[in-house]
């Protein structure tokens, strides 16, 4: 029996369409995540923010976290001074940020770990060293963690930050308090620290009343919507934004309202189910092979000095 | 088989090795201050681009680069083309070498290297690496076992260690007894192992970068990467094996094995077209291709790529392409430029980060790629000149005449520089 060219490549052809249907054929996804009524998050109402910055000062004190001196302030003042940092960083868990229109007029948001609903983070991580706690907070396990960065890869705010000067790197990113002040049943450091009440803590449920309660009692502030809601799945931690000042504008872009990682969970599931596309590919090529090895035998040419 | 494969038996230490070496010795150096003093001290990498050249090429290419290894012994072993069957053992011993660098880098990569073990004891089932990280080091072992039995035809009753070693000539000629017996039963099913684990891990690194859909350019966005990673795979098998074996007939001063590369290399269009195909069906069906020509550093990357694979699926249909040395080499470099350039495009350039985010390779970054690249040929040689490996020439040998600079280092810069 012998099995022509033609025939290869329709085997080949065959093997490779199954991988196929198995493999990118996200048909069912995966279903998206409910938020849990117990989850806690934080409001940052950017129509509030003064622009004091108390809260990134707070979050440093907190999470005893280094000044920084990006701008070379520690020449200029001769001490690095705590709102030097530009961005996020494994020094600043959460910044604040400015925001000019074009009339000239600032608006400011609050950069930190949106504890999302569905964390990309959390699904991509290959020791589950970052997950979603019954607190609601996406906790992050150093002792776990092998530092291969795909968290930052696939979070789509790049919020995980990487000690780059450091022997052994860690990971490092807003920690919603957790050990240190949830669990006494205090609230995050930084909507304590907040002076006008543009940061407020609590359940995320009431947040999104509360929210929305803003919304409709000051139309003319406020933009109709409230972000996090649901952007890729929904956040832990909302924002609200003035009227005039789009979301995007303030580096907060337009996402889908689906959790990242579904696409690759999908993939991944329909790849293992069951085990049953490996197994057949498995089988497909051992029957080939045996088949082969017949036909090899009937002809006599089996089995040479180095057969294989 | 009449005609067996042997070692080499050169003389080991030529002006190449030297070179080697040398690169080898740079990509040390920066790799102490990795280790020892961070990330920052070498790499160009930032909390934009927390990935660079060492999983864009090193590992990303590196594993599509050692696809030579499971599609040759595919085609050998399981469709039964027994005529190419010269052709396994480099393409699985060069498989073995790519993955066991892969690994290293890996290693080197990792910010926690010493926890690279909990892959193994926590298990996260929803994440893309962890799929990865599996068939990769479950492949490795199967490529390991897939050379053994180079090294017991080398050495079983024919072990003679050295000195006070020597005490240790019958167990260690027991054990590759053992092994034999092993092989000779178990090699089939670890064959087919082979090609589903790669089949497994080649697809699944397609599947990494979609993880970040806001991110990743939309060129390359599609739920079909797995199966474009993997076909792609597939199509520079073949080009690597004969990328490699007209490098080594050149190097070791052996005569070029024309009519068999030539005759192997009627399979690649067909991989290729199915590639291709795929692709184009993939981009007219989510209507992106104007994204092509809209000039963008994207588009253009998106171009030369799509050219170099394009152009050996034409070229390699022609016989008179197919059986000359140079046009086939040519060829075959292209299709492997086009993949690499691909892994490329999907691990860097088609991130988009947004204005004022940048990331080029350093100095740094380049010199541990190169010594990867390096170790990688000197362990090659150190097979082929210790293992029985390549089969015996046809003709006479000619001494070793080399002079010439490792080429696969320069097809890397090229490669590199074009990122």
């Amino acid at each position: 029996m012998d099995i022509s060219r033609r025939k290869f490549f329709k085997i080949s052809a065959a093997a490779g369409g199954m991988a196929a249907c198995a493999g990118v054929r996200p048909a069912q996804a995966r279903e998206a995540i409910v938020p849990d009524p117990n989850w806690y998050g934080m409001l940052n109402d950017s129509a509030l923010c003064i622009g004091c910055k108390a809260c990134q000062s707070a979050c440093k004190i907190e999470n005893k976290l280094p000044m920084e001196s990006s701008l070379g302030d520690d020449k200029q003042f001769g001490a690095p001074i705590y709102d030097s940092p530009r961005g996020l960083s494994e020094h600043t868990y959460t910044l604040i940020q400015l925001h000019q229109d074009d009339s000239g007029k600032p608006t400011f948001v609050k950069r930190q770990c949106m504890h999302c609903v569905d964390p990309a983070c959390a699904s991509a991580c290959i020791v589950g060293a970052l997950k979603k706690q019954p607190t609601g907070d996406v906790k992050y396990d150093a002792g776990m963690c092998m530092g291969c960065r795909y968290c930052m890869v696939a979070c789509p705010y790049n919020v995980p930050q990487f000690e780059w000067h450091k022997a052994i790197p860690v990971i490092s990113k807003c920690t919603l308090c957790n050990e240190t002040r949830l669990k006494k049943n205090q609230p995050t450091a930084c909507s304590t620290a907040c002076p006008v009440g543009a940061i407020t803590f609590g359940k995320r449920e009431d947040l999104l009343r509360l929210a929305k309660q803003r919304i409709k009692e000051q139309p003319e502030v406020y933009l109709d919507h409230v972000y996090g809601e649901t952007e890729v799945g929904g956040t832990n931690v909302l924002h609200l934004t003035k009227k005039n000042v789009s979301f995007a504008s303030l580096g907060l872009p337009a996402f889908g309202h689906k959790g990242v990682a579904i696409l690759t969970e999908s993939i991944q599931h329909r790849v293992f189910q069951y085990f049953i596309p490996p197994i057949a590919i498995y089988s497909i090529l051992g029957g080939v092979m045996y088949l082969n090895q017949k036909r090899k035998k009937n002809a006599g040419t089996l089995g040479g000095d180095d057969e294989y | 088989m009449s005609i067996k494969a042997a070692p080499l038996r050169q003389k080991f230490f030529t002006t190449n090795v030297y070179i080697l070496l040398a690169f080898m010795a740079a990509g040390a150096v920066f790799a102490f201050f990795r280790f020892f003093y961070g990330f920052g001290s070498v790499t160009n990498l930032n909390a934009s681009y927390p990935f660079g050249i060492w999983i864009a090429f090193d590992v990303a290419c590196g594993v599509a680069l050692a696809a030579g290894g499971f599609t040759t012994s595919a085609i050998v072993e399981i469709f039964g083309r027994e005529k190419y069957h010269s052709l396994v053992r480099p393409a699985v011993l060069t498989a073995f070498i790519g993955y066991f660098l892969v690994g290293l880098a890996v290693f080197f990569d990792l910010g926690k290297y010493y926890n690279i073990w909990h892959a193994l004891v926590y298990w996260n089932g929803t994440s893309v690496l962890f799929e990865v990280a599996w068939c990769v080091m479950l492949y490795l072992t199967v490529l390991g076992i897939e050379n053994i039995p180079a090294v017991v035809e080398q050495f079983k009753g024919n072990v003679h260690l050295p000195g006070q070693l020597a005490s240790f000539n019958r167990p260690a000629d027991w054990l590759l007894g053992k092994a034999d017996v092993f092989c000779r039963r178990a090699m089939a099913f670890f064959i087919v192992l082979g090609v589903v684990l790669s089949f497994g891990h080649q697809s699944s690194l397609g599947t990494m970068m979609l993880v970040a859909p806001y991110k990743l350019h939309e060129l390359w966005y599609t739920p079909l990467s797995p199966l474009l990673f993997l076909t792609s795979a597939v199509s520079v098998g073949l080009p690597m094996v004969i990328f490699e074996g007209t490098l080594a007939a050149k190097f070791f001063g052996r005569k070029p094995e024309t009519e068999l590369l030539g005759s192997i290399a009627k399979y690649i269009p067909y991989f290729l077209g199915t590639y291709l195909l795929l692709r184009m069906g993939d981009l007219a069906y989510r209507g992106v291709l104007p994204k092509a020509f809209d000039g963008s550093l994207q588009g253009w990357a998106f171009l030369l790529e799509f050219a170099l694979f394009a152009t050996p699926y034409f070229l390699l249909k022609r016989r008179s392409f197919r059986y000359d040395p140079t046009r086939l080499f040519l060829c075959a470099c292209s299709v492997i430029c086009a993949v690499v350039l691909n892994r490329f495009n999907v691990f860097l350039i088609g991130m988009d980060m947004g204005p004022a985010r940048n990331y080029f390779p350093s100095v740094g970054e380049f010199s541990v790629t190169f010594a990867f690249i390096a170790f990688g040929v000197l362990l090659y040689k150190i097979g082929v000149n210790y293992l029985p490996i390549l089969e015996e020439e046809h003709g006479t040998a000619h001494p070793a005449a080399v002079q010439a600079q490792p080429q696969p280092a320069v097809a890397a810069e090229m490669q590199s520089s074009a990122a």
